[in-house]
């Protein structure tokens, strides 16, 4: 079975949103959101001693997903190769996810009402084709594989040259998409972006503990009042209806 | 000698001359209209034109409609892969803001009203002005100012009409120093793209260049894989720009001195003999000259006058010469800084000299020549009259096939040497191409005739008293790209994906529809685009449904000295046919013959100097309201050292009018505080401060920086616009 994972090499990147604009228009993304976009660490450093790098951002597929878990219908799931994604049929939009990704993967498509977020462009590997960020890359920055076939790019990228996870002592769900670049700079990004403390994790597993139950309670509540009353008229015939005519 | 056949010859043997010659006349439709089924799902090989670079694109077209760009991996330079703006093509297609009928001037100029008419209408108006003012002034009085592929076609109707006065940005605002620099030295101009083997080098060497915030797809991927394989970079720039963020060396040089570092640099090679003996023995002459002229300019001099530590100049000069041949030292793209702009691409063409780098592998290389086929066309009419402006004259090496933009308007104003009664704009904006911005306005005010010839209503359109809503370039046929300076030159093409959309027009068919009632059909011999393309190709022996399948097909090149053919030609088209490291030609016509250094102007008291740039998002003035790339930047701004912000009491994110020199306020704009910046100058992204309002995204978003640039300094040798001669000062904005 494939680990798929993403690398980006920040020595190559020049920041120039190509992966952005390309992604947006291949999954047809509203305008003012993203499923991958790149931010500047801006300058650190006093002049003329300065560093500076880009982040650039999108789904990690996690190895322990934060956003599995929160997720009221079962709509996001993660696949036997590492790809996380969502059914967009189950999906209710309540936005759990949202909160809970450290990364900020992930936003509510206003026209649709429902998460969107990568997907390692699951659609164009199946047709063979690289996503599409890695594709137009203009600076031929980002990599996509397997990482578990030692001969692929990204394997070598992270097992022998040292890519790194974007994760603290505090946040370390196993991201899958590496940085790779001089030590000061991953340092940097890392300081720069650091992955947050999931929010409503607390919501989720309250949701999961008590309210899940009682919903499904509720539902299978209803089912049955429908079913009673669908004998009963079965059996009692229509005239308890003729009031509505 | 001679010094006008002298400088003609320069001009012919550069390539400055006749760079678009092989490619004179053009095309009409490639295919019928309908090609494109409305119900086929389509893959359509095109090139961009969101810049001039045209990568390759492919199309994807679904029921008319079309859904996506992707890069094309045919396409021998990008491979593959488009830039954001490559990206958002479709945003430009579908922009609501589009022209979409011709349009008759009904208010005063600059006022924007309109009254919409149909096609006849508008070709019968603009052929009538044409033939009334060929009667009355002759057709010089009418001035053209094109800018990209799509001009070709109307170059031709020009040309045929009987004026010579065009002039292009890409020249006079633009690459021109730079081509006449090298061409002096080395006797070729480097053309597009630019032929830098970033790839291959072992030491990248950028003076301004800001690579990666000026994106051209493969060359960002060229630069980023010279880096991966570990080539030494060097970035010149006040600014810490991305590049410089990459840099082994960053430095920040005092605005106007870069021909000191280089001097220095030069000084350091000859004085500690770590240049390529062998090849400027064997390839160059004037070297005693020159190591006799650059003995005085040490580094520390340098260190002096540019505030780069000595150290680091020797450092960087070392590093340079241990990369030697394959020392990528970037010419630059926009080129005209002081003034003094082809002195400095000379200074800079020498250095590349001294280290063996032009013809060289991660070098210089040298472009291949592809003959297309020629059009069998009635000779063009020779103008009576001289060049309205200057090309040739006033500014001895000017290029005569892109002239001079501010030479027009300069005669347009003085009405010297003759009267010029009418402007064809075509795809370009020339209230943001050209500086002095109150000084188009004066000559436009002047004019009896403008006419536009755009996709947008972009602000020059407000002043036009005809204005012609041309299709996009994913509408229309174009002019095959003929690209001779890649590795592997190659041929592209550019074909409609979708029906022209409102009642826009391909540039061909206007322009055939005008030679028809201007009586010059004779200079448009072909029916269709096919026809026209398979004359051009012809002579490639390239199949013509395999080009337009594929989009394009590469030839085979001899990019290095050691791979050149007696067909090629010789290797220094020079007067003396060697490496010119001291010019006889700028002896002869005045002119420093070996570059020095002159200061520049310091900005007063309490003023910045204006520098500007790209960024990878837009391009030019033109991008703005593209509805993606404004949601990644819809507004510029003010880049402030951390230092002097302090002193002036301001906040990141604070609202700012910026006040030049002679007076002129910006449009308020943010303020953006970094130690990424010299204290003594203020940086913002070019293309900003749309004054139209018919542009609903961009307009008065951010600020215009060619608003501010109210002083040019102008190059002598080729006419070029000095544009960071302007200081500004910082005013909180009101109510802030």
């Amino acid at each position: 079975m494939a680990r798929y994972a993403m690398v980006t090499d920040i020595t190559k990147c020049v920041g120039c949103q190509a992966c952005t604009v390309a992604c947006n228009s291949e999954w047809d993304v509203p305008t003012g959101f993203a499923r991958t976009h790149v931010h500047s660490t801006g300058v650190a450093g006093k002049f003329p001693d300065l560093i500076s790098t880009f982040y650039v951002a999108q789904c990690n597929h996690c190895d322990h997903p934060a956003c599995i878990t929160p997720c009221p219908t079962g709509a996001t799931y993660q696949a036997e190769n590492g790809i996380v994604m969502v059914d967009r049929d189950l999906c209710i939009g309540c936005g759990y996810c949202v909160e809970a990704c450290p990364y900020d993967a992930r936003y509510i498509n206003p026209v649709t009402k429902k998460v969107d977020k990568c997907d390692f462009c699951w659609g164009r590997i199946q047709k063979g084709l690289e996503p599409a960020c890695v594709a137009t890359c203009t600076a031929h920055a980002k990599f996509f594989g397997d990482l578990e076939d030692r001969e692929s790019d990204v394997y070598k990228m992270v097992y022998e040259r040292g890519a790194r996870r974007l994760e603290t002592a505090e946040v370390a769900i196993g991201p899958n998409v590496y940085y790779l670049g001089k030590k000061e700079h991953v340092d940097l990004l890392l300081a720069t972006f650091p992955p947050r403390r999931p929010r409503l994790l607390r919501a989720g597993e309250v949701w999961h503990g008590y309210l899940k139950p009682l919903v499904l309670a509720a539902i299978g509540a209803t089912f049955l009042g429908q079913a009673i009353a669908f004998f009963h008229q079965l059996y009692s015939g229509e005239d308890q209806f003729e009031d509505w005519e | 000698m001679d010094t006008k056949f002298t400088r003609r010859e320069f001009l012919r043997r550069s390539g400055a001359a006749g760079a678009a010659g092989a490619i004179g006349a053009a095309s009409a439709d490639v295919h019928p209209p309908g090609w494109h089924g409305t119900t086929r799902v389509e893959t359509i090989a095109t090139n961009c034109e969101m810049c001039f670079w045209r990568c390759g694109a492919l199309a994807e077209v679904k029921d008319g409609k079309l859904l996506k760009l992707e890069g094309n991996p045919e396409h021998p330079l990008t491979q593959g892969r488009l830039c954001a703006r490559g990206n958002a093509g479709p945003k430009l297609l579908y922009d609501p803001n589009r022209l979409k009928q011709p349009m008759l001037r009904a208010g005063a100029r600059g006022e924007g009203k309109f009254t919409n008419i149909n096609w006849d209408q508008a070709l019968d108006f603009f052929a009538q002005r044409l033939i009334e003012l060929k009667a009355k002034h002759g057709p010089e009085s009418v001035a053209f100012f094109p800018h990209g592929a799509g001009s070709a076609f109307f170059s031709t109707l020009m040309k045929a009409y009987g004026t010579p006065n065009s002039a292009e940005p890409a020249f006079a605002q633009c690459r021109g120093p730079r081509e006449v620099g090298y061409a002096l030295t080395f006797g070729r101009a480097l053309g597009s793209p630019e032929p830098v083997d970033l790839e291959n080098a072992r030491a990248i060497v950028l003076i301004g260049t800001h690579i990666g915030e000026n994106v051209f797809t493969s060359q960002v991927t060229a630069f980023a894989e010279g880096l991966a394989r570990g080539a030494k970079l060097i970035v010149v720039d006040p600014r810490f720009s991305v590049a410089a963020s990459k840099a082994d060396w960053w430095l920040p040089i005092r605005p106007g001195t870069d021909i000191a570092l280089l001097l220095a640099w030069m000084n350091i090679l000859i004085g500690e003999d770590l240049y390529d003996k062998e090849y400027i023995s064997k390839y160059a002459q004037g070297f005693p000259d020159l190591a006799a002229h650059v003995k005085e300019f040490t580094p520390e001099w340098a260190e002096a006058v540019t505030e780069v530590p000595a150290n680091q100049i020797r450092a960087t000069a070392r590093a340079m010469a241990a990369a030697k041949p394959a020392v990528a030292l970037h010419p630059g793209r926009h080129t005209t800084w002081y003034g003094d702009d082809t002195q400095r691409a000379r200074a800079m063409a020498i250095v590349t000299a001294l280290l063996g780098s032009w013809g060289r592998k991660g070098g210089i290389f040298l472009p291949t020549e592809i003959k297309t086929g020629t059009f069998a066309l009635p000779a063009f009419p020779q103008s009576k009259r001289p060049r309205a402006d200057g090309a040739g004259t006033r500014f001895p090496l000017a290029s005569e096939e892109q002239g001079v933009t501010n030479g027009l308007v300069d005669a347009t104003i003085t009405g010297k040497p003759y009267p010029i009664k009418a402007w064809i704009v075509y795809g370009q904006n020339v209230l943001e191409s050209i500086p002095q911005r109150p000084r188009t306005l004066e000559a436009i005010g002047k004019l009896d005739l403008m006419v536009v010839v755009d996709v947008l209503p972009m602000e020059q359109t407000n002043y036009a008293d005809l204005v012609l809503p041309e299709a996009t370039y994913l509408e229309r046929y174009d002019m095959p790209q003929i690209a001779q300076s890649a590795k592997r030159p190659y041929i592209a093409i550019r074909q409609p994906s979708v029906e022209p959309l409102y009642e826009s027009k391909p540039g061909w068919w206007i322009t055939q529809q005008m030679a028809r009632r201007l009586g010059l059909e004779a200079y448009f011999p072909w029916k269709t685009p096919r026809e026209h393309l398979e004359t051009l190709v012809e002579p490639l022996g390239v199949n013509i449904d395999e080009l337009l399948t594929r989009g394009a097909v590469a030839f085979s090149g001899r990019p290095y000295i050691d791979d050149r053919l007696p067909e090629d030609g010789p290797l220094f088209p020079t007067q003396s046919g060697k490496i010119e490291l001291f010019s006889p030609l700028l002896k002869q016509l005045g002119f420093d013959p070996l570059p020095r250094y002159t200061p520049v102007d310091e900005p007063p008291v309490g003023y910045f100097r204006l520098i500007y740039g790209r960024a990878p998002v837009h391009s030019f003035a033109r991008s703005q309201n593209n509805a993606w790339l404004d949601a990644l930047m819809d507004e510029n701004t003010a880049w402030i050292n951390e230092d002097a912000a302090r002193d002036l009491r301001l906040t990141d994110g604070q609202e700012v009018v910026l006040e030049n020199q002679d007076g002129v306020k910006s449009l308020p704009i943010r303020v953006r505080i970094t130690q990424g910046i010299r204290r003594d100058c203020l940086y913002m992204v070019h293309g900003f401060g749309h004054e139209s309002k018919r542009l609903k995204l961009a307009y008065h978003r951010g600020a215009s920086d060619t608003e501010l640039m109210t002083r040019v300094k102008v190059d002598p040798i080729m006419g070029a616009t000095g544009m960071r001669v302007n200081f500004v000062r910082v005013l909180k904005a009101e109510g802030a």
